[in-house]
């Protein structure tokens, strides 16, 4: 018979080890046995396999105790006593990368034999570098230690289905064992005994947490990190959408919610309704069913949170706005939570800029506008509203103030040639909203052109419905897809009746005895510009071109700047938006918001204003409030999604859209609450909360150890006696916990 | 017959399943499956093998486990399930109810010691706490003694004569995950040796009828009386078995109880399980110097074979019984069947040893011991507790 001993730790596949061995003996005939004895412990844990081999039927069922050959598979558990009871011509078989002849003094006179069978085994991918299963790359050597042909275990290897990279390492394995009889006389080893006295029932450790530290056991220990939530990064605003959701998630509490946003944005209640949500965009929760309706949420947290008392002026320099769109707004907000005393400055009758003249009622009612422009004023804020300010005032303000924002938007609308112009019939949809705003203009009857595909396309169009148009199209020269409008509008567009016509490119304005006539050439999308959208390029063929009768032709191609407020000479950098002017001699001037940087939504004026409050703030007194780069963003694939359970998205009430057609009450209602179904607490619930610990508790109930603490700002490990068994990090929905190696 | 390298729970499961699939005529087969080490591979077996004719339902406790088989034996099927120590304990009503149904469900119990405090090891404390259940209980010492005894068990416990439950065991980590070589049976001799599963009391909807309903004392009695006639019988249905055992498989399997060197013996020790092993190669050994000292394997516990220990007992002096369990206040549970099953035949010495609780490694060197004890004594006495040190 021959008897064989393993030394291990749990999950390294020692008792696989033996029973490979057995296997390879049994597929030659011989009896065989093999068998461990488990510790309690799972992973991690000493353990001992054993193997017996025998022409006779193996009938002895003890542990084996004189052990014609060891074998150790983790180099941690080399030590004399594993050389216990081991029989004089009995090999030592050890996985170290070091020469048996590094034995020497702990196994004088004994046949050793060792192999690196962790690198071998790392190399050939099986396991990982934390935990590699180097059973089947320690077969190879024991087998050219036994002198068993590599055939054999090859065979043995295959029978228990074991693939390709474990018979490669077994073969490596063969070749790269080193054997030698070290010098010395061979002693004898005595086998170990349990010491010390037998604990009693009633003895308190006794059942209880093993005394033994077997976090040593460790190779890999969890740690945990922060990312910073993909809507966060994207939100240009910079709102911490993760912590607003958070606060009507854990607590529903919308006060609390608003003043997260209130941080960063002064104009929730807008961007829950206009917003095109970039959040949404980049919410991972796409990857699984639906991106969360952060935009709802916020609408709903503005409408139903508690908004703060506003703060008094604290500071002596007085700064000048100019310009009272979401841009300027932002930066009279966040300068006077900073406690200036900010004078703010309007062209218009009113305050709001573009929120006011571009964006309908229908989208924006103006009560919201006013509650949020109101809460800014309330700030201490001197407002001057009807005073338009041209390069000499920017240079007079500049004395008589310590800095200046201007913030004046974009001004100059795109045109369109369309030759023969035809007065009366084209205009620009920017002005024709201002007119309708103002209920100063009627469409009764008439058909409508509407030419763009952005907001205000959209914007114009629906207005022209509701004030009695028979017909809008509006013609778009690229996709759908491509159209920079939120989608969401361009669906209720549609919903309303309005007719979309893509690849189209109106060319030429005529008239006729029956009227204007507008006519078209058809497009197709070539080759990506550097906006990445496909290019539009002209449908050369005879039959691209065709006329649209119409009574009236909008223009929503956009606005360019009017930098003829700015210093002459003065340039904008794209990489420095909001920075100073310089060579300038009076006080600083900053500039922001779409007069710069030309990104057209609200969401982004809100960030450039409060970006130039920053700049503003850190010029005048030497204080920096930009906050460090965040941690990396959070990636679908550190989630562990599937342990969310699909949710539907929560939808807001909508008008119908025969009530939308002739009314400019709002059409999107927003979360009403049922009984029983509070749909802003759900949507908030639908949040991975990506990257960022929510003490959700899953990894201190899932940890088989119990040795996850609760505490005040989060969790603890105790790696005393944590063994990096990897669950807490696995459970881990969000990707916050990680097995760090050691 | 294929000759195998498995593990003792691959090997129960194997031998389960091709008897429940051996059904796949009648009624089928079906088991409860819960999962407890160091049983689980035994049912995760199950649970992967390709029947014709059978369902496994995972349940939510061993109580259910066995809940399932007694619906589906009422319903005709060949029923089955495996548990241990803490799940044996918590299955313990419906077992009860399994075995005064008469329902001829087939259990492994894989032997582990009974916590607080925790233990995985082997101890048969927890299968013999079900030894007032009404069930056949049978202890087996090797893969393939397992092997053959699952297969002789549902022969036995489907025989009308008989109509019990069986319980077979095994030693939990030195058998069910110890791989070894053993022959397991084909499905076309086990289908020749196995009849199809007739339950005499089978439900149906030709046949609605209530079961467990209220009886009084002496339908009671009258029950009780009827599952000790049927006890009665099972050592002859057993011996039948077991030549028809023979005849398919062409091997003898051992039977109730098996007698090695004690025709002339005058110490005897009586053991079960794999210490039997351990056991016979001490025997042996000794033998070879001259010593008139025999064994006696038990394998069925329930019901206990007292007459044929009688006759093997006969001219023997000193007996010493090895018991792996205890029964607090009193001592080794086979010691009590043995000292009860002599009680008013004999003057022979019979010593308790109780050796290898909680999952003790006991040694060639732990028997001899004891041997030497046995020896010495004049008179027995009380159950000597004899320490492993591993």
């Amino acid at each position: 018979m021959m008897e064989m001993t393993i030394f291990g730790r749990g999950g390294q596949g020692g008792v696989t080890l033996a029973k490979l061995i057995a296997t390879t003996y049994f597929r030659e005939g011989k009896y065989v046995q093999a068998f461990g004895v488990y510790a309690a412990e799972r992973s991690g844990a000493p353990l001992q396999a054993f193997v017996r081999i025998d022409d006779e039927e193996i009938t002895n069922h003890n542990q084996i105790r004189e052990p014609d050959h060891v074998v150790v598979i983790d180099r941690t558990l080399i030590g004399r006593h594993i050389a216990s009871g081991l029989k004089p011509a009995g090999w030592i078989i050890l996985n170290t990368p070091d020469a048996p002849a590094a034995f020497a003094e702990m196994f004088p006179g004994r046949q050793v034999a060792t192999v690196d069978a962790t690198e071998i085994a790392v190399a050939n991918g099986l396991g990982t570098k934390a935990v590699p299963i180097v059973n089947t790359t320690m077969l190879g050597a024991i087998a050219r230690i036994l002198g068993l042909p590599v055939e054999q275990v090859e065979g043995a290897l295959s029978y228990a289905k074991f693939g390709g990279p474990n018979l490669k390492a077994a073969r490596q394995a063969a070749q790269a064992v080193r054997m030698q009889t070290l010098k010395g006389r061979a002693a004898a080893v005595a086998p170990g005994a349990p010491k010390g006295p037998v604990a009693g029932i009633l003895d308190d450790v006794v059942g209880g947490m093993p005394t033994i530290r077997t976090g040593s056991w460790a190779s890999r220990r969890p740690e945990r990190q922060r990312f910073t939530p993909p809507c966060n990064h994207g939100c240009p605003a910079g709102n911490d959408v993760r912590g607003f959701l958070e606060a009507v998630a854990r607590d529903q509490d919308y006060t609390k919610a608003l003043e997260i946003i209130l941080q960063t944005s002064p104009l929730p209640g807008i961007c829950g309704r206009v917003c095109p949500a970039p959040c949404m965009e980049a919410c991972n929760r796409s990857d699984y069913d639906e991106a969360v309706n952060i935009r709802e949420v916020e609408r709903y947290i503005a409408d139903h949170g508690r908004w703060p008392e506003a703060t008094p002026p604290t500071r002596k320099e007085r700064i000048a706005v100019v310009g009272s769109g979401p841009a300027g707004l932002s930066a009279t907000y966040h300068l006077a939570r900073l406690g200036y005393p900010v004078t703010l400055i309007e062209a218009g009758d009113e305050l709001g800029g573009v929120l006011r003249t571009g964006i309908p009622t229908y989208r924006l009612p103006r009560d919201v506008l006013g509650r949020e422009i109101n809460h800014i004023v309330r700030h201490g804020v001197e407002v001057q509203t009807g005073r338009r300010v041209g390069r000499a005032d920017l240079l007079e303000l500049s004395h008589s103030f310590a800095a200046v924002f201007v913030a004046t938007g974009q001004q100059e609308n795109r045109a369109l040639n369309l030759q023969n112009l035809e007065p009366g019939v084209v205009e620009q949809g920017i002005d024709f909203l201002d007119r309708v705003r103002k209920g100063q203009e009627s469409l009764k009857g008439a058909h409508v052109v509407v030419v763009g595909g952005g907001n205000t396309a959209m914007d114009a169009a629906r207005s022209a419905r509701r004030i009695g148009a028979a017909s809008v199209r509006i013609l778009y020269r690229r996709t759908r897809q491509e159209m920079p409008a939120i989608a969401e509008e361009v669906e209720e567009a549609i919903e309303e009746g309005i007719e979309l016509q893509e690849l189209v490119l109106p060319v030429r304005l005529t008239k006729d005895s029956l009227g204007a006539v507008l006519t078209c050439q058809r497009m197709k999308l070539g080759e990506p510009d550097e906006s990445g959208r496909r290019r539009p390029v002209p449908d050369e063929s005879e039959d691209a071109w065709f006329d649209v009768r119409c009574d009236r032709v909008l223009l929503a191609l956009g606005q360019v700047s009017d930098l003829t407020i700015l210093p002459e000479g003065s340039a904008v950098h794209e990489k420095d938006k909001e920075s100073a002017l310089l060579g300038w001699t009076g006080a600083p001037v900053f500039t922001g918001g779409d007069l710069v940087t030309n990104e057209g939504t609200v969401t982004a004026a809100i960030g450039s204003g409060r970006r130039a409050a920053w700049h503003i703030h850190r010029t005048l007194t030497g204080e920096d409030l930009f906050p460090e780069e965040g941690p990396p963003v959070a990636e679908p694939r550190i989630l562990h999604m599937h342990i969310f359970e699909h949710a539907p998205r929560e939808r807001p009430a909508m008008l119908r859209p025969e009530d939308r057609r002739t009314s400019f009450r709002e059409v999107r209602l927003g979360f009403i609450d049922e009984p029983a179904h509070h749909a802003a607490l759900l949507e908030a619930q639908r949040c991975f909360s990506c990257g960022v610990c929510n003490e959700c508790d899953r990894c201190l109930t899932h940890c088989p150890e119990g040795i996850l603490l609760r505490e005040r700002d989060g969790y603890r490990f105790d790696y005393d006696y944590c063994k990096g068994c990897g669950v807490c990090s696995t459970q881990c929905p969000r990707g916050v916990i990680y097995m760090a190696e050691l | 017959m294929a000759r195998a390298l498995v593990t003792g729970n691959h090997a129960a499961g194997y031998a389960l399943s091709v008897a429940g699939e051996a059904n796949r005529q009648a009624r089928g087969c079906a088991a409860g499956a819960y999962p407890i080490t160091p049983q689980t591979e035994i049912i995760e077996y199950l649970r992967s093998f390709a029947f014709t004719k059978g369902y496994i339902v995972p349940v939510e406790s061993e109580h259910s486990a066995m809940g399932v088989c007694i619906g589906a034996s009422l319903a005709g099927a060949r029923a089955m399930t495996a548990s241990s120590a803490n799940g044996l304990a918590y299955m313990n009503e419906n077992v009860f109810a399994a075995g005064y149904y008469r329902l001829p469900i087939i259990m492994i119990a894989v032997n582990r010691t009974l916590g607080p405090p925790w233990n995985i090891w082997v101890d048969q404390g927890d299968s013999l706490s079900l030894r007032d259940a009404a069930w056949m209980q049978f202890y087996t010492e090797s893969h393939q003694d397992l092997v053959d005894t699952i297969l002789v068990a549902f022969r036995v416990a489907e025989d009308h004569r008989v109509l019990l439950p069986a319980l077979v065991a095994l030693d939990g980590f030195v058998v069910s995950h110890t791989q070894m070589v053993v022959d397991l049976p084909e499905q076309q001799l086990v289908d020749r040796y196995l009849p199809p599963c007739h339950v005499p009391h089978q439900v149906s909807y030709e046949h609605p009828v209530t079961v467990g309903g209220l009886t009084w004392p002496r339908e009671t009695e009258h029950h009780r009386i009827e599952v000790q006639r049927a006890m009665e019988q099972v050592p002859q249905v057993l011996s039948e078995a077991t030549e028809e055992f023979v005849k398919v498989f062409g091997r003898r399997p051992h039977t109730a109880l098996s007698c090695e060197y004690t025709e002339d013996a005058e110490v005897v020790l009586i053991a079960c399980n794999t210490m039997v092993r351990t056991l016979r190669n001490v025997v042996k050994e000794r033998r070879a110097k001259g010593e008139k000292i025999g064994l006696i394997k038990e394998k069925l516990f329930r019901p206990f074979p007292r007459a044929e220990l009688r006759a093997a007992l006969k001219n023997v002096k000193k007996v010493g019984v090895l018991d792996r369990n205890h029964s607090p206040g009193s001592g080794g549970i086979f010691w009590q069947e043995v000292t009860t099953s002599l009680q008013g035949h004999s003057d022979v010495l019979v010593q308790d040893y109780l050796v290898g609780l909680g999952g003790g490694d006991v040694t060639p060197a732990i028997i001899n011991d004891i041997i030497d004890d046995l020896y010495r004594r004049k008179q027995a006495a009380e159950p000597v507790w004899k320490e492993v040190v591993a």
